[in-house]
């Protein structure tokens, strides 16, 4: 059986103010679990009575206050979690469009770079043709993105 | 039922908006509420963590957690039974994250070489070390069923166990707590 005992309760009263009558002394010697219970019943009286009231509780009012404010950091968290993920998309894109806008003229880019000094740039500036129009405009705008989403984290987080 | 949980009438009215669901709790409500039973709270938690910081923490944290799930207020027995489940996994999952059993079992240790106390700080001393020997669960239990006058239903639900595994988990926790006190010299004469 799982059921509690049904006097159980009566027993531990009995036993932590010491109020016992035949009935009850009677059942505990037919109950091992009221036995255990009137065992420890008078410590546990005496345990929970020992003084913590010293201990001064936190005012009502500031536990409120609290709980309002960290509400509201919850609610302020929750509102950003769309920006939080279109900021990681953004960070995505960009290193996806650059890692593709090399990737699409890496040989250009290579020979482009390997002649860029001051005299070289000069002499060789006819080299430049093998980079298009179009890949300098969308350097451009993918610089000018990873700019902006720079300048933005920056001063997100401040 | 809860044994400390007869209360007047004016916290059982449950508020509720015209949709049906349950108002937020005002202020002054759960400055009621908070008062029966923030008292009571500490206290379970100061047993069960054996430290008057960690007890502060986890009763703050109960209450966040209650105002911020706002349940359903069906009576006042209800939202204390919520507060003191909310409260008893707040303390598991302490035990959980930090090993305090561990640093606190140590702390007492080196706390027994330090100056001498009162003799009411000594007993304090002695019954927190005699309870703290306990496993956290049988502390809690022993505590929901002696003090708080939880019944088995109660008790499983703060605990998150089967109701009737209840009954199981008693006895063993006042055999061991009985053991405990036998050898300390502590146990009450029970005749049969």
């Amino acid at each position: 059986m799982n059921h509690a005992c049904r006097r159980e309760a009566e027993v531990v009263r009995a036993a932590g103010q010491d109020r016992w009558t035949d009935e009850l002394r009677a059942h505990l010697a037919a109950c091992d679990d009221c036995m255990q219970a009137a065992m420890v019943a008078p410590w546990m009286e005496r345990f929970s009575r020992i003084s913590d009231r010293e201990h001064l509780l936190p005012d009502p009012s500031i536990v409120w206050l609290k709980a309002k404010l960290l509400q509201n950091n919850a609610d302020v968290s929750r509102a950003s979690r769309p920006l939080d993920i279109v900021q990681i998309v953004a960070y995505a894109v960009v290193a996806g469009g650059w890692a593709a806008l090399l990737t699409w003229r890496w040989e250009a880019v290579k020979t482009w770079l390997a002649g860029f000094t001051p005299t070289a740039i000069v002499s060789n500036a006819a080299r430049a043709e093998s980079l298009s129009m179009s890949f300098f405009g969308l350097l451009f705008v993918l610089a000018s993105f990873t700019v902006m989403l720079a300048l933005h984290t920056i001063l997100a987080e401040e | 039922m809860f044994a400390s949980m007869t209360l007047p009438a004016p916290l059982l009215v449950e508020a509720r908006t015209r949709s049906g669901k349950p108002d937020p709790m005002d202020e002054a409500r759960f400055e009621t509420f908070y008062r029966r039973t923030a008292g009571s709270l500490w206290s379970y938690l100061y047993r069960l963590t054996g430290d008057g910081a960690v007890a502060d923490d986890l009763l703050q944290k109960s209450f966040f957690r209650f105002l911020r799930a706002n349940p359903a207020v069906a009576s006042e027995e209800h939202l204390r039974r919520w507060i003191f489940r909310t409260a008893t996994n707040l303390a598991f999952d302490h035990f959980r994250e930090t090993k305090r059993e561990r640093a606190r079992s140590e702390a007492t240790a080196r706390s027994e070489s330090g100056p001498p106390m009162e003799a009411r700080e000594v007993l304090r001393h002695d019954m927190m070390k005699t309870f703290s020997e306990l496993k956290p669960r049988e502390r809690a239990l022993l505590w929901l069923a002696h003090v708080e006058g939880a019944d088995h239903e109660d008790i499983s639900e703060a605990l998150g166990v089967k109701t009737r595994s209840v009954k199981v988990l008693l006895f063993r926790a006042r055999k061991r707590l009985g053991e405990l006190l036998t050898k300390k010299g502590l146990a009450p004469e029970v005749k049969r």
